[in-house]
C-alpha cells in the first residue's frame, strides 16, 4: 500500500470564482515564510510571482480519452506542463495549479489519475474552492461552474465573513453543506487560513479516509459555525424552508448537484457492493463528481475503503476495524442528478444475508 | 566515459564530428570534452535537437528562449517570451529550426537571420518533427496532425486527423508515412498519399520515442516491456503485420529508443535505468549499462554507429564505444 511514495509531487488545485479571493491565498501560500518552494501553474498571468518559485502560464486545454470513458476529459495542458515540470526536480517541492473561474475541476483531478506517468510522479494533494460570503449565494444560484468548484471540493475557504452577519453566514454554509457533506468549511477573512491546514491534505489518498461522518465535520450545536441539517432532530424541516424563501433563492441544487450520506450498521455482502458501486459509476458517473466511502464487508477484517471522481474509482481493504470501534457502512456520493430513494435502496440491498 | 549531471537529462547529442553534448533540466549543456554552458541561466531545458550545422545543440527552454550552445557558448536564436519552449525540431539538409510554442510553431533559417515562418495551431502543438529532406514539417497536436511546407508563407496545412491527443510524431526516412504517438498509449499511422489511417495499438504506456532504422526498413518503439519493432516494407508499411518485441522482460518498461538509420542496430533504454543494444539480425541483447538507477530519458546513438551516449532522470549520463 505504498501509493505515496516521498518521490510523488504533492498538487493542490485552487478553484473559486473570480474575485473570491483566490488569488489572495495564493499570495499567502507563497510569501509565507514556510520554507517550502512552489510551482505555480496559472491560466493567467496575475499579481503573483514570488522569487523562489516557478509560475507557468497556460492555456486551459480539455480533451477527451479514447478510452471509451464517456466523462474521461483531461487537461492536456497540465500533462504537457507537469511532465515539464519533472525535467526541473529538485527546484521545487510542491505544486499549485490555479484554475480560472469558470473552470470544471472534474478534468483537472481525472488528469491525476488518467496519465500514468503524471499520476507515477505527482500526487493531488486536495481541490481547495475559495467562496465570499457575500456573494456565494448568488454564484450558486446563476452558475453552474460555481456550484461545481463547491461540490468537487476537499475543503471549502469561506472567504470575507466579516462582511455577513453571523446568521446569513450560518445559512450560507448550509447551503454549502448541501452541495458538499465531505468538504470541511474553514471560515477566512482575507483568506487568512492557516497553510498547513490547506496544504498536505490527501484528499484524494485511501489511506486518510479515516473518518465519514459528514456530522463529524460540523461544529456541536449552539457553537459558531454549526450548520442546522437533519441531524440535527429539531426544526430542520422549518429552517429549511424559512432560509430558502428568507433570501429568495431558487435553490436549484436540490434537482442539480448535492451530497447524499448512506449508511448501514450491517455488514455488507462485499461482492455485491463492488458490483453495485461499479453499475452505479458506470452509469451515473459522468453525473458523479466525488463519492468517498467506508465499507463493514462481511467475513473481512479490514475496512475496505474508496473514493471516485466520476468514473475513475480506487479502493482497497486498509487498516483492520478496532476491537472497540463501531463497526457500520458509510457513503457519501455527491452528484447531479441523484435519486436519494434509488441509491439508498441500492446501497441496503447489499446488506449481507443473515446478518 | 560517465557523469554525474545532478539533473534531468532531457536529451542526448552527438554533433557530425561525433562531439557528443547533453541538455540538461537545469538549463545547462554539458560538452563532453568538459565544457559547461549556461544555456538558459535560471531556467530549465525542455527540449533539445542537434543544430543544422551539426555543430552544437539547439535547446528550447521554459525561459521561452531558443538557444545554440557549442563549446564556444551560448547564443540566442530566438525568444518568446513568458511561454514554454515545448518542442524542437531541426534538419541539416534544409537548415531550418522549428520549435513549437503553444499553439505556435516558429521556424527559422540557421543560414538566414530574416527568415521566419509561423504557423498557428488551434490547439497546443506537443511535437514536431521534419522529413528526411527538412521541407515538410509536421506537428502533433490534439486531433492529428498538421503538415506545413516549411519555407512556404501563408498556407494552409494538410490536416491528417485522428481523434484523440498526438504526443510525439515522426516521418519514415521516404516520406511516405507519418507515425504519432497518442496519450492513449498507442501509435497511430498516415499513409501521406492518401491519408489512409494505420492503427498500431496495444501499448500498456505511451510510446513517446519512436525511431526508424535499417534504411526505413523497421520503425521501433518505447511503451512496452521491450522494445517494439514494426516492419515497414512496401507500399503498405505494417498494415496488416505483427510487431516484434526486443529485449522482453517482465516490469521493465523501455523509455527510449535509438537505432541506426543505415542498419538494422537498436538501443533502448529502460525506465529501470538500464540500457542495451541488439544487432535486430541477430540474437540477443548486449547490456550496456546493467545496474538498475533512474529512468533513463535520453538515449543517442553518433552517427558513425560506434558511440551511444544515454542519460537518466537524476544527471547521471555516459558514453560508451559499442561494436555491432
Amino acid at each position: 500500500m505504498s501509493r505515496t511514495p516521498a518521490s510523488q509531487i504533492p498538487v493542490t488545485v485552487l478553484t473559486g470564482y473570480l474575485g473570491a479571493g483566490k488569488t489572495t491565498l495564493l499570495n499567502r501560500i507563497l510569501s509565507e515564510d514556510h520554507g517550502k518552494r512552489y510551482a505555480v501553474i496559472v491560466n493567467e498571468f496575475g499579481e503573483i510571482g514570488i522569487d523562489n518559485d516557478l509560475i507557468v502560464d497556460t492555456d486551459e486545454e480539455v480533451f477527451e480519452m479514447n478510452n471509451g470513458c464517456v466523462c474521461c476529459t483531461v487537461r492536456g495542458d497540465l500533462i504537457r506542463v507537469l511532465s515539464g515540470l519533472m525535467k526541473r526536480k529538485g527546484r521545487f517541492d510542491a505544486v499549485i495549479v490555479e484554475t480560472t473561474g469558470l473552470a470544471d475541476p472534474g478534468p483537472v483531478a481525472q488528469t491525476f489519475f488518467v496519465d500514468d506517468e503524471i499520476k507515477a510522479k505527482t500526487r493531488l494533494d486536495s481541490v481547495t474552492t475559495v467562496v465570499d460570503a457575500l456573494h456565494v449565494g448568488q454564484r450558486i444560484d446563476d452558475s453552474r461552474e460555481a456550484r461545481e468548484q463547491i461540490a468537487f471540493a476537499d475543503q471549502i475557504i469561506l472567504n470575507k465573513t466579516d462582511l455577513v452577519s453571523e446568521k446569513d453566514l450560518a445559512a450560507v454554509e448550509a447551503r454549502l453543506r448541501r452541495l458538499n457533506p465531505l468538504a470541511p468549511i474553514r471560515r477566512a477573512v482575507r483568506s487568512d487560513v492557516p497553510l498547513d491546514a490547506i496544504l498536505g491534505r490527501g484528499g484524494f489518498d485511501l489511506d486518510r479516509i479515516v473518518e465519514l461522518e459528514p456530522e463529524f465535520l460540523n461544529p456541536p450545536h449552539g457553537e459558531a459555525g454549526h450548520v442546522h441539517d437533519e441531524d440535527c432532530g429539531h426544526d430542520h424541516h422549518d429552517h429549511d424552508h424559512a432560509h430558502g424563501h428568507h433570501h429568495g433563492h431558487a435553490h436549484a441544487e436540490a434537482q442539480d448537484i448535492r451530497g447524499i450520506s448512506l449508511s448501514a450498521e450491517k455488514p455488507l455482502d462485499g461482492p455485491r457492493f463492488t458490483q453495485w458501486l461499479d453499475k452505479l459509476l458506470a452509469e451515473q458517473g459522468p453525473d458523479i463528481l466525488r463519492a468517498k466511502g467506508i465499507i463493514d464487508v462481511k467475513g473481512e477484517d479490514k475496512r475496505l475503503v474508496f473514493q471516485a471522481v466520476h468514473m475513475i474509482l480506487e479502493g482497497d481493504l486498509q487498516r483492520p476495524w478496532g476491537s472497540n470501534e463501531r463497526r457500520w457502512s458509510r457513503a457519501v456520493f455527491i452528484g447531479r442528478n441523484l435519486d436519494e430513494a434509488k441509491l439508498r435502496a441500492g446501497f441496503e440491498s447489499c446488506i449481507a444475508a443473515n446478518s | 566515459m560517465s557523469f554525474s549531471f545532478g539533473a534531468f537529462i532531457v536529451e542526448a547529442v552527438f554533433g557530425k564530428d561525433g562531439a557528443c553534448a547533453f541538455a540538461l533540466g537545469d538549463g545547462t549543456v554539458r560538452f563532453a570534452s568538459g565544457e559547461t554552458i549556461e544555456a538558459h541561466p535560471d531556467a530549465g531545458i525542455q527540449c533539445a535537437a542537434a543544430h543544422p550545422s551539426g555543430v552544437g545543440v539547439v535547446s528550447g527552454g521554459d525561459d521561452g528562449r531558443l538557444v545554440w550552445s557549442t563549446v564556444e557558448g551560448a547564443k540566442e536564436l530566438a525568444s518568446v517570451g513568458g511561454k514554454w519552449i515545448d518542442a524542437v525540431a531541426a534538419s541539416a539538409e534544409s537548415n531550418l529550426i522549428a520549435f513549437a510554442c503553444s499553439r505556435d510553431v516558429r521556424v527559422i533559417d540557421a543560414r538566414d537571420a530574416k527568415f521566419s515562418r509561423t504557423f498557428s495551431h488551434e490547439r497546443s502543438v506537443a511535437n514536431l518533427a521534419f522529413d528526411a529532406k527538412g521541407r515538410r514539417l509536421a506537428c502533433a497536436t490534439y486531433g492529428g496532425a498538421a503538415l506545413w511546407f516549411a519555407r512556404i508563407e501563408g498556407q494552409k496545412p494538410t490536416m491528417l486527423k485522428w481523434a484523440g491527443s498526438h504526443v510525439g510524431v515522426v516521418f519514415s526516412p521516404d516520406g511516405k508515412f507519418l507515425i504519432s504517438c497518442m496519450q492513449d498509449n498507442a501509435l497511430h499511422g498516415w499513409r501521406i498519399a492518401d491519408a489512409k489511417d494505420m492503427r498500431m495499438g496495444g501499448y500498456p504506456a505511451k510510446p513517446k520515442s519512436l525511431c526508424f532504422l535499417a534504411h526505413g526498413g523497421l520503425l521501433a518503439t518505447s511503451g512496452a516491456e521491450g522494445a517494439v519493432v514494426w516492419p515497414f516494407a512496401g507500399a503498405n508499411g505494417p498494415m496488416g503485420k505483427q510487431a516484434a518485441e526486443i529485449g522482453h522482460e517482465d516490469g521493465a518498461r523501455v523509455t527510449r529508443v535509438a537505432g541506426l538509420p543505415e542498419r538494422p542496430v537498436l538501443a533502448a533504454g529502460l525506465e529501470d535505468g538500464r540500457v542495451w543494444i541488439a544487432d535486430l539480425t541477430a540474437k540477443g541483447v548486449e547490456r550496456i549499462r546493467a545496474d538498475k538507477a533512474a529512468a533513463i530519458s535520453a538515449l543517442a546513438l553518433s552517427p558513425d554507429g560506434r558511440r551511444l551516449a544515454w542519460g537518466d532522470e537524476d544527471g547521471e549520463a555516459g558514453i560508451v564505444e559499442v561494436s555491432l
